[in-house]
């Protein structure tokens, strides 16, 4: 099955993110530097499989999973 | 904010200091005011306002503001709210003000976003690039002119952890032009805030890519996520965590008992020379019984609030704290509250103070509120005197189940009692408390650093003057209130009272210290709180507790480990010989119309039950006025924490009895 969303990625996977279905949710990831085209590293997975702690250029930002489920994605 | 055409400097201007989160922000501030500082609140909510003074030259004062750290300028936290109205507030016209915007350089795009916003607010500003040292060490150079050419506006290199680039932002500040405005991006030709903001960005990628050289990979993310991989790991982070843990708990209880010992006793020494002094009366006693054992009811916190704030400011500014928090959130989330709700809830076995001080780092509202009004459930040290006390008077020492003492059993179910019913409220209160503010959990975590240990010191100062000035005006306030109502009494009984052992403490042979103390305890049952004793044991006699106990449940709103002393007070009567201690006389106190003893295995449990849930400390209130900026909530507290109470007790003593 092909990984479209955030949620689905695993430790290490890399991918390139191309919106996000919140627009609450986008305001704030845009602020912080996380926008359509920049390339997400899936840094770690807390146990329990969540949060998820992702780094875009050299930001690291932890998201729950409800909210990585929104963020669509494309691995690279 | 003054309109920009009138700009002007003379000899003071006010600096407005805006940045993101972990760009450096309060470093600044500190290097520049140094302990010329102080910290407030803005006006209606509690976010923290600091505003400190510095010289910019012989000439020119300058008033600093550090507003709270945001990301960009569309507000979606009360903080950021605060941030954005203070910017566009264009009524502050008495002097002239300069935005500063400083900027984590190591991580340049994100960071000029808000740079950029603030730029087409058309104010005076000034870049401050921060952390270059950063910036060297992963082998990048930035070419500061051509950015200031790009931006429009003076941009200065610093480094704010050892105060570089200071004397180049002063001058900076000293010869501010007004420069000729022009927008970064015209608002008007964006469709939304969304497109807006990549708009921006595109901009500022072109930028970046014309001024920032880099010649190697960035080093410092590269040590952080080695360090992550240990701190983080689902075994040994926990474990870690747990270490760090127990090294707090020990610091908090056993190091700050010494100073606490100190300050007791030095306000015990303090006021027998205070009242020995003073002539005898109510001034006297006022100032001995009533003030001063309200002023050393607030200062004996200190020693654990300095502390408690002491690890906290270490784990927030080595960036530990929010690995913390992704490591307990999954956990946490479930009961409405987050991640960083696990300083305050295990502070809170030492002392609800500082805990509920300390849950300033949840930046959401709701998440805040559930765990500061849960934080008093948690057995804290106070309760430690009442519990050990009442165990020791119920159950024997000897007495055992599957080989284990009962008595440690019954301590540990007490503290577990408590942190259950934390959890309980939270989940239930979770639905009931209403909140506007999304719960995106959404959290940097900051590349690990060492702290800055002059930071951590003026954190500590400024959290101990917060509570000794705020809280305090409180705790005097009830403590007065409690000393008038356990020293007078209604009618002439208190002067018959006096005179009965004027003529006792004449008789040849007598021991006056025995007589003293059973003259304070007669005065204790007639006093105002003596009366309100009486006059609510109906109302808890179903709990098994009689006046006596009443009395020590008003007294002990000061703090709880004075029911231990109010007990030692009201059973001194009738013990001629004055050898017992505390527990025995207790031990032997039968009810005088039914004969039968007052300490029973059910009346035990009963207290103690209220104890654990009741929210018998006036400091905790106090705290709570301060944080939730009201009477609000710690009257809901209050309230619910004392039904809870009681009807645990009344059930409790129902199935024992």
């Amino acid at each position: 099955m092909k990984i479209t969303t955030l949620a689905e990625c695993t430790t290490g996977d890399k991918a390139k993110l191309n919106g996000i279905d919140d627009e609450q949710l986008s305001i704030q990831l845009f602020c912080m530097g996380c926008i359509p085209g920049e390339t997400i590293t899936i840094e770690r997975i807390a146990p329990f499989g969540d949060p998820i702690m992702i780094s875009v250029e050299d930001s690291f930002i932890s998201i729950r999973k409800e909210d990585a489920e929104k963020m669509r994605i494309e691995k690279v | 904010m003054q309109k920009a055409e009138n700009f002007k400097i003379e000899d003071k201007v006010r600096i407005v200091l805006v940045g993101n989160p972990n760009s450096g922000k309060s470093s600044l501030f500190n290097v520049l005011t140094g302990l010329n500082q102080r910290v407030g609140n803005f006006p209606g909510v509690t976010v923290e306002k600091k505003v400190g003074n510095f010289k910019v030259n012989k000439k020119l004062k300058a008033e600093i503001v550090d507003l709270p750290g945001t990301y960009s300028l569309s507000p979606r936290s009360e903080d950021e709210q605060v941030t954005f109205d203070y910017l566009n507030d264009n009524n502050r016209t008495d002097i002239p003000e300069i935005i500063i915007v400083i900027a984590d350089a190591s991580n340049l795009k994100r960071n000029l976003l808000l740079a950029s916003q603030l730029i087409d607010l058309e104010k005076p500003a000034i870049l401050a690039l921060n952390m270059m040292d950063i910036v060297e060490r992963n082998q990048q150079s930035i070419d500061v002119e051509q950015m200031a050419k790009e931006f429009g506006i003076p941009v200065v290199p610093i480094n704010a952890r050892i105060g570089k680039g200071l004397d180049q932002l002063k001058e900076a500040i000293g010869s501010y032009k007004l420069p000729p405005f022009k927008k970064f991006v015209d608002n008007h030709e964006t469709k939304d805030a969304l497109d807006n903001t990549l708009v921006r960005y595109e901009k500022i990628k072109r930028i970046v890519e014309a001024t920032l050289k880099t010649k190697g990979e960035s080093k410092t993310a590269i040590l952080t996520k080695k360090i992550d991989k240990i701190l983080t790991h689902k075994v040994f982070g926990y474990l870690i965590f747990l270490f760090v843990l127990f090294i707090m708990f020990q610091a908090i209880f056993s190091w700050s008992s010494i100073p606490m010992d100190w300050i007791e006793n030095g306000f015990l020494v303090f006021g027998n020379w205070l009242s020995n002094i003073l002539p005898e009366g109510i001034i006297n006693d006022l100032l001995v019984d009533g003030v001063l054992a309200g002023l050393g009811g607030i200062v004996i916190f200190i020693p654990q609030i300095a502390l408690l704030f002491t690890f906290i400011a270490i784990l927030e500014d080595t960036g530990y704290l929010s690995r913390v928090s992704f490591l307990m959130d999954a956990l946490l989330k479930r009961f409405g509250l987050s991640g960083k709700s696990i300083i305050p809830l295990l502070g809170g076995a030492a002392c609800a103070v500082p805990a509920i001080m300390s849950a300033r780092t949840i930046s959401n509202k709701k998440e805040r509120l559930l765990t500061i009004f849960i934080t008093p459930l948690i057995s804290c040290s106070a309760r430690i005197p009442v519990y050990t006390l009442l165990i020791a008077l119920i159950i024997p020492a000897e007495q055992q189940i599957w080989s284990f003492n009962l008595q440690g059993i019954v301590m540990m179910a007490l503290y577990l009692l408590g942190f259950v019913a934390a959890i309980v409220t939270s989940w239930v209160m979770k639905t009931m408390v209403k909140s506007d503010e999304r719960n995106h959990f959404i959290m940097e975590l900051p590349i690990y650093r060492a702290p800055r240990w002059s930071n951590v010191g003026i954190t500590i100062l400024n959290k101990v003057k917060v509570f000794l000035f705020e809280a305090g005006k409180i705790i005097i306030t009830v403590s007065i209130i409690l000393w008038v109502l356990s020293t007078y009494g209604p009618g002439d009984q208190m002067a018959n009272i006096d005179e009965k052992y004027q003529v006792i403490n004449q008789t040849p042979g007598v021991d006056l210290s025995l007589s003293n103390e059973q003259m304070a305890s007669e005065k204790l049952e007639v006093s105002y709180a003596g009366h309100i004793g009486k006059f609510i044991e109906p109302a808890i006699k179903p709990l098994g507790f009689d006046w006596k106990i009443g009395i020590s449940i008003i007294t002990s709103f000061a703090a709880r480990e004075v029911f231990v002393g109010t007990m030692a007070t009201l059973y001194s009567v009738g013990d001629e010989e004055n050898t017992a201690s505390i527990k025995q006389k207790m031990a032997r106190a039968t009810n005088p119309s039914t004969g039968e003893k007052v300490y029973t295995k059910a009346t035990g449990y009963s207290l103690l039950i209220f104890y654990a849930f009741a929210l018998q400390c006036m400091a905790t209130v106090a705290i709570v006025v301060k944080e939730t900026g009201g009477w609000k909530w710690p009257i809901i507290q209050l309230v619910y924490m004392g039904a809870l109470a009681y009807l645990s007790s009344l059930i409790v003593f129902q199935i024992f009895s």
